[in-house]
């Protein structure tokens, strides 16, 4: 019966393969030396808005001076530890309520209202109860991360094709074998969109929480620059975030291609 | 011979509504039986009864032994595990020792041995259903159940199928029920057919499994007319 055979996947050329992976880089390279031509043509004022070759020259002495590194390390330190303590308990809660109807009966209602508070809006709660210290900003960030982990697990879980779950139950699964090997494979590309939000959320919580209440981060060396009207750090501190950010968008999309890999492969179709 | 299962007086209630009364037939083993009948019949809510997937609500469903037979089902769409390759989507259900080897024995007896490390999403309609069927078989099924199977396939790939499993049920001396409404896929596959109409067997026929195109034809035009014939009528 072997009546269909494994057709080749086509072979991208060498040069295709370059101007695929340069394609994105264009726009952000064509806006910086727009700007510095702008900056470069007296266009702009450069008291004002530096050039991103004066902000380069800043980052180096930042860097030289050891304050870009160590309030880098430090926003990193706390984006880190929030993401993992919100995650998983967003995750966890997600998992509980997904799974088990007395959960959801019990806090569903909860999650939902607590949900709708922005939780930005917590900050001068925060702040008063935990200061200005680490614990104040890792909350914030926890809790901002939570939500989306939480939600996207939940419905991950919930809209697991009810089919499949039936199939399982026939061949004889355990209810640790449908979880393991139906319900959670099914729900994870639903979990990892929520982890690629709430790397995003992550972010602007940290950048928000640093400006407000802090004295190290990114957001802090901001804020501070600011008040000089050091306008290359607080560009440069823009442009860190910028990275970061794309840093995140990495890490997700390789998670992804590690975890979801059955989602792209379907060339070899025979 | 002993039946392998036996429904007797069979009735199935959802709320008000009677979904199935009154049936009765046996299957016995090494048979090939097929449940035919309009859509809304009844059909796979007694594929459904013998799967073990809903309770009768009146009667008795009886095994041999005593012990209900090791049932698997092939569902009409797949059902398949996108995440799992072929390999993995036959074996997942598997505990034994030899669960590798007897997977690749399996992939290979439905012909997909080649493509034991691909994902579902990249084999086609037929593939993927022989895919199915190779994971039923995995189980070594006392009772194999297939509930439209070949439905949602193209009309040569279909056929190609229904020789395909009439093949691998014979081999294995497999005790099959296909649920369908194609007669002509019953009169081809089937030992006997059993007609199903409004919640009730009302008739069987022999099946043309080993005849002539023209056998297979007259045997599902009877079947056909007893679908058709209007409600009240003697059969």
């Amino acid at each position: 019966m072997e009546n269909a055979t494994v057709l080749p996947q086509s072979k991208q050329q060498p040069h295709q393969l370059n101007w695929h992976r340069l394609l994105p880089w264009l726009i952000p390279v064509a806006l910086v030396g727009a700007w510095q031509f702008a900056v470069s043509a007296g266009w702009l004022d450069q008291q004002l808005i530096p050039s991103p070759l004066a902000v380069v020259q800043d980052g180096v002495a930042l860097w030289q001076t050891g304050e870009l590194p160590k309030n880098i390390a430090i926003s990193l330190f706390r984006a880190t530890v929030g993401f993992a303590i919100g995650g998983s308990i967003g995750f966890v809660l997600g998992l509980l309520n997904g799974l088990s109807k007395v959960a959801r009966g019990l806090t569903d209602t909860t999650i939902q209202m607590l949900r709708n508070i922005p939780h930005l809006s917590l900050i001068p709660l925060v702040i008063i109860m935990l200061g200005i210290g680490e614990s104040a900003k890792i909350s914030l960030v926890s809790v901002g991360v939570m939500f989306p982990i939480y939600i996207n697990t939940y419905s991950g879980i919930r809209n697991i094709d009810p089919e499949l779950l039936e199939m399982g139950r026939t061949y004889g699964l355990t209810r640790r074998q449908l979880f393991s090997k139906i319900v959670f494979p099914g729900a994870l590309p639903t979990i990892l969109v929520g982890v690629r939000y709430a790397l995003g959320v992550m972010w602007t919580t940290l950048i928000v929480a640093e400006t407000i209440s802090s004295n190290s981060g990114i957001g802090y060396m901001a804020s501070n620059a600011q008040e000089f009207m050091d306008m290359a750090t607080v560009l440069l501190c823009i442009v860190i975030y910028a990275l970061l950010g794309k840093l995140s968008d990495i890490i997700a999309k390789t998670l992804e291609s590690l975890c979801l890999d059955w989602q792209t492969k379907g060339g070899a179709r025979a | 011979m002993t039946p392998l299962i036996t429904l007797d007086r069979i009735g199935k209630q959802y709320g008000a509504n009677t979904a199935l009364h009154d049936v009765n037939f046996s299957i016995y083993p090494g048979e090939f039986v097929a449940l035919v009948g309009m859509s809304g019949g009844g059909k796979s809510t007694i594929l459904r009864l013998i799967a073990g997937l809903e309770a009768a609500s009146a009667g008795n469903l009886s095994y041999a032994g005593g012990q209900a037979p090791v049932t698997r089902v092939m569902f009409q769409n797949d059902r398949l595990l996108p995440w799992m390759t072929a390999i993995q989507n036959v074996s997942f259900h598997a505990r034994d020792a030899d669960t590798q080897s007897r997977a690749k024995q399996t992939l290979a007896a439905v012909g997909l041995a080649a493509f034991a490390n691909q994902y579902p999403n990249q084999l086609s309609g037929g593939q993927k259903q022989r895919l199915a069927l190779a994971r039923a078989l995995m189980a070594q099924p006392e009772l194999l159940l297939l509930d439209e199977p070949l439905g949602a396939l193209d009309a040569l790939t279909r056929r190609n199928m229904q020789d395909f499993i009439r093949q691998i049920v014979a081999e294995q001396h497999l005790t099959t029920l296909l649920i369908t409404h194609d007669v002509e896929e019953a009169a081809r596959m089937a030992d006997r057919i059993i007609v199903i109409k409004n919640g009730s067997n009302v008739y069987e026929a022999t099946g043309a499994k080993d005849g002539t195109a023209a056998q297979v034809a007259t045997v599902a035009q009877d079947v056909l007319q007893v679908i058709l014939q209007p409600s009240g009528q003697a059969v």
